[in-house]
């Protein structure tokens, strides 16, 4: 109860947040969120189930390209629809075949199957529409845009957390921790591995789809970029992703340190991302939030008030 | 030449330029003429920005420095350049300009570099009424986007592709294959091109494309060779051009005209190639045996940045710088009255005279330029030549 | 098409299939023996390039001089960090799962290091050495010399390696710990010491592919990724932790993009790369050559 108002409270200021009129505080939010979307959206399928999922570049683009086709002709909420109906249809469709597999060669097909698309659509692109880039001349207000990514967030943390507590929550726990197991108990991992994995897909091609017009001109190398899925990851691991703060916790922390050192040190910061990442790897294996601070905090109590808190 | 100790130099230079861009440092009596940008220094934009584009940037605030500053109304204000590294990454680009546009409120923007970049950008300008001045962005698309505060210097496809197609018509080329890259700049300069080869009757024997970052184009070029074609067209960017150029070369490709186009330009382009680089043809539009001021450039920019400027897109940047700095002169800062000036005014450059077109410079027409004995030679329009073209290419 | 542009296509099918099996290797050890998911694979190809390319660049040497060295040197940077982080990562890990994707995160650490290290380095600009890029013909076919070399030694590498597994005791140790991990440590074979000396190698053979490549191509610091996912489906094709399968993954790998791109367009390689590893995962889940 005291979580979810805390998280109104959030998400109201969140949305107060363009009345500043600061349109650099506000991008530095917008792409805040951006992330911390495609990570719980991540988290929902790859924390229970641990398929390391490397398919969210692929998502996000087919729903930038849904916008850069259909954004003349549809009304915006259905464009970011159709972005994240796209995004979907190819996780079903990938997900009769990939979700077969298992470990590393979930994650390296996952991927390459992203890479697939963006070489598919650039051809198509190039052989039927003569153009590889695509440019958008009427686009939504920054206001519209940072609204509509902040809905997309905010939706993805309640189907986190509501489709954990429920019946294919549970079974997709269980397919995490054991799926012949899970399959004797009367789950059928593979539909309910497609739904979790398709719930997914549905909000990075939504987030795709909004993020589109910020460019005004997209081309495949930019939307299907690699370092999309690669921040998302880290975000969701790094935070933890079995728990919805883990992945918003990341988002923040990453956000925050990219915008004050990337500018001034580029590279540095990139080199102390990678000695965070495997510090945490190796010292947080659950995550910033799916660490046992309690446990830590606790002795400290029990030392310092001789009870526990 | 090792380029490390040049980038840590100039990276040492912005860092002292930012530091005393903090308050407390000014010392000025006038307040200085604050210029936001974002180059890529890495990435894979990176080494195209750090040849035609950053060091003019550099050039110039040094050069206007050194004369006391810029002319505003009367008064002389130092140029005060705020630099940000882009990574080639697009969101980095965008944020930045909105950082400079709206938070710093900087007294001018320069834009970044290439055209991707520039589709990001000059909306971003447009809306906030920042005159943005463009050398390095090639794309009908972004022309027709009609944004009023946006300006390109460079030529367009369509001329640069007409010239080439007249040199080919009149050095009695008959068959060509064409090599592209995959992307917005592959695509418009082939949807010129192929047109305007069959005007002339031209027939194309081979035409393939690659995609960015290719690693090997040694087994498109074996079918070329195949085909005995009497010209080569790459539409290629650095370094795809090195790499078309080697392979080549190690294969035994040897038509009597070879034209890669971006990035031939370049004089890292003449020093990694050696003697295969002899008689290459490419986008080319100056050097410094063209005129006085060209010479003058030429010089002040090897002074300053150890290294030659690109014998393309670097003057385009110059005269962009020029254009802004005799616009400021004339008009001060106003933004709006910067534009209207910048839109309507026949301007004085390093390539001579320029003038828009809406988004578009019309001064300056469409070249091609030739590697001949290690300089860059404007081999046509014949209005515009430095020297006659050498063909067939001696391929040694 | 002629007989002899078959016989060149062949011949550089060759060498990027040459290239494409010495980084597999390596990559193979590493994740059949300890589940190291190295993401990061690619980069020791790209500091192995700019090592060579500095050296030649300060002495005027021939970069084969500098190769073996660097080699040595990469070999004992993959003993620091299986010391530093991937004991750590196997002995805390619960599951073999849990290894696969945390080793990948670190994998993903140590890319954004070795690239920004090299990016501060080396700069973003384009460097490059071209060594014995003349043609050498035989007949009609036409090959680079640095080309050939290339194909040279990567199929002595390849060989050497297999026979060393094959026929010594170690290599049977190493084969034992690749069919049955756990069998191999009953019948006593160290793992603590095989383990970090396979990554090392790992990593010396990505820095040989590296040196070979600073020969022929630019350098980039960003130049190692799309080795790391050639890899990737190569070590698929061949099946995990098969070494000889790895091989004949890579140069069918690059024989079918070379003839690919030969038929279609240099921008539809990585459709075929892809394409290939898709349909062979949907039709051989275990690789080609599985059992």
């Amino acid at each position: 109860m005291k979580q979810g108002a805390i998280f109104l409270v959030a998400a109201l200021l969140l949305a107060a947040l363009p009345v500043l009129d600061s349109p650099f505080v506000q991008s530095m939010a917008l792409t805040c969120l951006m992330y911390a979307g495609l990570a719980v959206s991540w988290s929902m399928f790859s924390g229970p189930t641990r398929y390391l999922s490397l398919a969210t570049s692929a998502f996000f683009g087919l729903g930038a390209y849904c916008t850069a086709w259909g954004l003349a002709k549809l009304p915006w909420p259905l464009v970011i629809m159709a972005g994240g109906l796209a995004a979907m249809l190819f996780a079903l469709l990938i997900g009769l075949v990939v979700l077969k597999l298992r470990g590393a060669y979930f994650a390296v097909i996952t991927y390459g199957l992203g890479e697939l698309v963006k070489h598919s659509i650039t051809h198509v692109e190039k052989t039927y529409a003569g153009t590889v880039g695509r440019v958008m001349t009427e686009t939504p207000s920054s206001n519209v845009v940072y609204w509509t990514v902040l809905i997309i967030a905010l939706l993805a943390v309640f189907t986190y957390v509501h489709f954990g507590r429920s019946r294919y929550g549970h079974a997709l726990r269980g397919i995490g921790m054991d799926e012949e197991r899970a399959a004797t108990l009367g789950v059928n991992p593979m539909r309910v591995k497609l739904l979790g994995f398709c719930l997914s897909a549905w909000f990075a091609g939504a987030l795709g789809a909004a993020m589109a017009v910020r460019w005004t001109y997209i081309e495949p190398n930019t939307v299907f970029n690699p370092f999309i899925v690669f921040q998302t990851v880290l975000i969701s691991m790094v935070g933890g992703p079995l728990t919805v703060g883990g992945p918003l916790i990341g988002a923040l922390v990453f956000s925050l340190l990219s915008e004050f050192l990337r500018l001034s040190l580029p590279y540095l910061y990139m080199i102390l991302l990678g000695l965070l990442l495997i510090v945490s790897v190796l010292y947080l294996p659950e995550g910033i939030a799916g660490h046992d601070w309690r446990a830590l905090w606790a002795r400290f109590g029990r030392k310092r008030f001789g009870r526990e808190p | 030449m090792h380029p490390l100790p040049r980038r840590l130099a100039l990276q040492a230079a912005l860092a002292i330029a930012g530091l005393l861009a903090l308050p407390g440092f000014a010392v000025a009596q006038e307040p200085t003429i604050k210029v936001g940008y974002t180059q890529s220094r890495s990435g894979p934009f990176a080494p195209g920005a750090q040849t035609t584009q950053e060091p003019n940037y550099l050039l110039w605030a040094e050069q206007v420095n050194a004369a006391g500053g810029l002319n505003v109304q009367g008064k002389k204000r130092k140029i005060e350049l705020v630099g940000v590294d882009d990574r080639s990454d697009m969101e980095t680009i965008v944020r930045s300009y909105e950082k400079f546009m709206t938070t710093d409120k900087v007294d001018i923007v320069l834009p970044p570099w290439g055209t991707g970049a520039n589709f990001a950008v000059a909306p971003v300008a447009n809306k906030h009424g920042y005159p943005l001045v463009a050398p390095t962005a090639l794309s009908q698309k972004l022309v027709d986007m009609k944004l009023p505060y946006y300006f390109v210097t460079l030529q367009q496809p369509k001329p640069m592709m007409q010239a080439l197609v007249d040199m080919l018509a009149a050095n009695g080329v008959k068959t060509v294959a064409v090599s592209y890259m995959d992307d917005l700049f592959g695509l418009e300069n082939i949807g010129a091109l192929e047109p305007l080869l069959k005007d002339k009757g031209i027939q194309v024997l081979d035409k393939k494309s690659y995609p960015l970052g290719v690693k090997d184009l040694s087994t498109m070029l074996k079918g070329m060779k195949a085909a005995n074609p009497d010209a080569f067209i790459g539409i290629t960017y650095p370094p795809d051009n090195f790499l078309i150029t080697g392979q080549a070369k190690e294969i035994g490709f040897a038509p009597k005209i070879f034209y890669t186009a971006v990035g031939t330009a370049f004089p890292i382009y003449r020093e990694r190639m050696g003697k295969a680089s002899e008689g290459v043809m490419g986008m080319g539009s100056w050097n410094p045996k063209m005129s006085k001021v060209a010479k003058t450039y030429f010089d002040a920019h090897v002074a300053l940045n150890k290294k030659e400027p690109d014998r393309w897109a670097s003057a385009h940047a110059w005269a962009a710088l020029e254009i802004i700095q005799q616009t400021v002169e004339k008009v001060g800062l106003d933004r709006k009255a910067m534009r209207d000036h910048i839109a309507k005014t026949e301007f004085d450059t390093v390539l001579g005279k320029m003038k828009f077109n809406g988004t578009e410079e019309v001064g300056v027409p469409g070249m091609v330029g030739q590697w001949q004995n290690g300089e860059f030679e404007i081999v046509w329009p014949p209005a515009r030549a430095t020297a006659k073209a050498v063909v067939p290419k001696v391929w040694n | 098409m002629n007989f002899y542009l078959f016989i060149d296509l062949v011949v550089a099918g060759l060498v990027t299939g040459g290239i494409y099996a010495v980084v597999a290797l390596g990559l193979n050890l590493q994740y059949g023996l300890m589940r190291i998911m190295n993401i990061a694979h690619g980069e020791f190809l790209m500091l192995g390039a700019y090592l060579t390319y500095t050296m030649v660049k300060l002495t005027g040497l021939s970069p084969l001089w500098f190769i073996p060295p660097m080699m040595v040197a990469l070999f004992l940077l993959g003993l620091l960090l299986h010391r530093l982080i991937f004991r750590r990562l196997a002995a805390t890990s619960p599951t073999i799962e849990a290894m696969e994707s945390r080793s990948l995160i670190v994998g993903f650490g140590l890319m954004f290091i070795a690239q920004n290290a090299a990016q501060l380095t080396w700069g973003g600009g384009m460097s490059g050495q071209p060594y014995l890029d003349e043609a050498v013909k035989f007949g009609e076919v036409t090959v680079a010399a640095n080309r050939l070399l290339v194909l040279v030694v990567v199929a002595a590498a390849s060989l050497a390696l297999v026979l060393v597994l094959k026929k010594t005791l170690l290599g049977k140790a190493v084969r034992g710990m690749l069919q049955a991990p756990l069998g191999a440590m009953l019948v006593g074979i160290d793992t603590r010491r095989l383990h970090p000396a396979c990554f090392g190698l790992g990593l010396a053979l990505a820095g040989l592919a590296g040196g070979l490549l600073s020969m022929v191509y630019e350098l980039t610091p960003a130049m190692g990724e799309p080795y790391t996912i050639s890899a990737l489906i190569v070590i698929t094709l061949g099946g995990l932790g098969n070494i000889p399968g790895a091989i004949a993954g890579a140069v069918l790998l690059g024989l079918v993009e070379t003839f690919g791109m030969y038929y279609t367009s240099p921008s539809l390689k990585i459709l075929i790369s892809y394409g290939v590893l898709v349909g062979v995962l949907l039709l051989r889940p275990k690789g080609l050559f599985a059992r």
